[in-house]
């Protein structure tokens, strides 16, 4: 693992796009600032962990009864869930021409 | 020349699973997790499958390892009062312009004889049923849990923030 000395108000980038700010330290706690396109999910790890763990789990899921039928694809249909703001979607970024 | 598909006859796909046996999908119905899934960072396609006698489970199949299928349902089907918070930004990232392009399931653990029953209220998958494409999503500052008890039916109902 690289390790970095960082003091406050310092910063490191990973990439080209994602950059890191030391925004605050307080004993031992560490304030960061992250900056990066949104398509990049950030996220506390253990969190993250955890969701990779139940996926984990899930895959070892066995359902009752067994297969007994062929699959088919599910046809999957709009339910209730609402984006704030649906309405006007913030429109991609386009490159500059 | 390319051959073209037409609604008469849908490019079908051949898949190996493990748990179905061989089990043919239209093209047009395959799934990109252009960012992973947890857990299967390197699997990019699936499908969702449903058979007849398992509602209202369905499964995320990988197209690519025949061994990976994780359980879905449709989180409304168990908690009328679900109220996912959707960060706005999943909605610009996935390209969903109209509440009609998308729909949400949630991941299920089914233990071994149904001792586990969980569903991860805190991550739903977000499809977007136009482009085909989908993401697991974490809701943010979330009042839900990855391992919210699913009610057996013989349980009187449960809100699904009572977990």
């Amino acid at each position: 693992m690289l390790v970095l000395s960082r003091k406050l108000n310092q910063a490191i980038m990973i990439g080209d796009d994602v950059r890191i700010v030391v925004v605050s330290v307080d004993r031992d706690q560490v304030k960061l600032g992250i900056d990066a396109p949104r398509a990049i999910a950030v996220h506390r790890s253990e969190i993250y962990d955890e969701i990779q763990r139940q996926n984990r789990e899930a895959a070892t899921s066995m359902l009752e009864p067994g297969p007994v039928a062929t699959p088919t694809t599910a046809q999957l249909r709009p339910g209730p869930a609402k984006f704030p703001g649906a309405k006007r979607p913030p429109k991609p970024l386009k490159p500059p021409t | 020349m390319n051959i073209q598909n037409t609604a008469a006859a849908p490019l079908l796909r051949t898949i190996d699973t493990t748990r179905f046996g061989e089990v043919s999908v239209p093209e047009d119905d395959v799934f990109t997790l252009k960012w992973g899934l947890p857990g299967f960072g390197f699997l990019r396609e699936f499908v969702v499958l449903a058979l007849e006698d398992q509602k209202p489970y369905l499964w995320l199949q990988s197209l690519e390892r025949s061994d990976i299928a994780l359980p879905l349902i449709d989180p409304w089907a168990l908690f009328s009062d679900y109220d996912p918070q959707l960060p706005s930004v999943t909605a610009a990232v996935l390209e969903i312009e109209r509440p009609e392009d998308f729909c949400l399931m949630c991941v299920c653990v089914v233990g071994p004889e149904a001792k586990e029953l969980t569903v991860n209220l805190l991550a739903p998958l977000v499809f977007n049923l136009r482009l085909r494409i989908a993401r697991q999503v974490m809701l943010e500052d979330s009042i839900y849990s990855i391992r919210t008890p699913i009610p057996r039916a013989d349980e009187p109902a449960k809100e699904a923030n009572s977990a």
